[in-house]
């Protein structure tokens, strides 16, 4: 079974972040060997209030809002029993960032590609125990630079990060009767980003989720998340550190999934910030809804079928 | 095969994300006169409006900043940016037409937000 699927959050916390929001689909073990996933995800997510520290900021003489559609093509091939392949390449149908009836900015476009070695470290069936090490690099393939009128759009609406990122993480899950109780632990790294004119660096991200997940039918898996995202301050020019940036959120994140016939999934889920504390003056999460549909297919199970077939005629 | 198949995408990936956009040619026939701010320093959530006067035919401008944000278009934007800005931040602008371009940049000082202070 599909222990979890994605479940994601987009990082609207600090201003002028870009790039695609982070869907990762570590919280599953690897694969086996010869299963393809196929993937399509859709999400929608929205800003909340400025905050400052743990509190909403109410003295900006204005609103400002923010919200995405964001969709993501992923792919996943057990290359081996203790190796899972995994791509992925986001799209922004819109990055929108208004202060209504004053101004708006939309950028839209590819967002960035990644490609994930999962590893499948340790999995006991009769114990129901697996532990699977995940390291991976985001690529900046889209825009960072897009344009309307010849006037460069802000940072935070552009499709693309800027700048590569590394990421490393752990994810164990123990079965316990009907219920599965797992762990997710990452890191990521934000390289510099430096071009003509733009010199910056994102803080370092830690993520610590555990997750619980119960099945009380046969084609029907809840799943319930409790997360915390931390992210360290940006540095700029001259290595100045950037002091409204960084924050460290924490987030409930309810998911069902619906497993239909001959191997298709369909999850919704939605993201739900319980604790925000933000540095300095910054625009919050608001909330996150998202839907993935997947397909999996084992080749090795296909060819056991094709040979069953053959030998009984 | 397989292997070789992963390591060409890998390199066809990391090029694209790689590739740098084509920059247009100087001008000998586009000058910048002046590119100024009528406000420097600007709080943090305020604007600014930058002007540049520029001589040359068919002109077109496009503008650029590393932090914060432009409103508008041609000779003359707004600029503003938010808490996490703070600090100089450049803005470069480009005068192009038919025989290249030319630009400049100025440097714009933002200072921490203030609730009733201008």
């Amino acid at each position: 079974m599909i222990l979890l699927l994605v479940q994601g959050y987009v990082v609207w916390a600090q201003c002028c972040t870009s790039g695609n929001p982070f869907i990762s689909d570590a919280e599953q073990p690897a694969l086996q060997s010869r299963v393809l996933t196929t993937s399509l995800a859709y999400r929608y997510s929205h800003s909340g209030p400025y905050y400052s520290r743990d509190a909403h900021f109410t003295e900006l003489p204005f609103q400002e809002i923010a919200n995405s559609n964001y969709t993501e093509l992923q792919i996943g091939y057990g290359v081996t029993n203790w190796l899972t392949v995994l791509s992925e390449l986001g799209y922004f149908i819109n990055k929108t960032l208004e202060t209504p009836g004053i101004d708006s900015y939309k950028g839209y476009g590819l967002g960035d590609a990644a490609l994930y070695l999962k590893f499948n470290a340790y999995s006991n069936s009769r114990l129901r125990l697996s532990i699977s090490p995940t390291i991976g690099v985001k690529f900046p393939v889209g825009m960072f630079d897009q344009e309307v009128d010849n006037v460069q759009l802000p940072i935070s609406v552009q499709p693309s990060s800027g700048g590569y990122r590394y990421m490393a993480n752990l994810f164990i899950s123990k079965g316990l009767g009907k219920i599965a109780l797992a762990g997710f632990a990452s890191y990521e790294y934000s390289q510099l980003i430096q071009s003509d004119n733009f010199y910056y660096k994102y803080g370092d991200q830690w993520i610590g989720a555990i997750y619980f997940n119960y099945r009380p039918w046969k084609r029907v898996i809840l799943d319930l998340q409790i997360r915390n995202e931390y992210r360290g301050k940006s540095s700029r020019e001259n290595e100045e550190i950037v002091e409204s940036s960084g924050y460290d959120v924490l987030f409930f994140t309810p998911q069902v999934t619906y497993a239909f016939k001959h191997d298709w999934y369909l999850s919704a889920y939605g993201d739900i910030p319980i604790y925000k504390y933000y540095n300095g003056i910054q625009m919050s999460f608001g909330y996150a809804v998202s839907l993935r549909l997947t397909k999996k297919i084992d080749f090795i199970a296909i060819q056991a079928r094709h040979k069953a077939n053959k030998s009984s005629k | 095969m397989k292997k070789i198949y992963l390591l060409l995408f890998i390199a066809g990936v990391s090029l694209w994300a790689c590739s740098k956009k084509n920059d247009m040619t100087p001008s000998n026939d586009i000058k910048i006169i002046s590119l100024t701010a009528n406000f420097n320093p600007v709080m943090a959530y305020d604007t600014t409006v930058i002007t540049v006067e520029a001589s040359g035919e068919s002109l077109q401008y496009g503008w650029v900043v590393n932090h914060g944000k432009i409103k508008g278009s041609g000779n003359s934007i707004k600029y503003s940016a938010c808490q996490s800005c703070i600090g100089h931040n450049t803005i470069t602008c480009r005068v192009f037409n038919d025989t290249g371009e030319v630009s400049d940049t100025i440097m714009i000082r933002v200072t921490p937000y203030h609730p009733g202070k201008k």
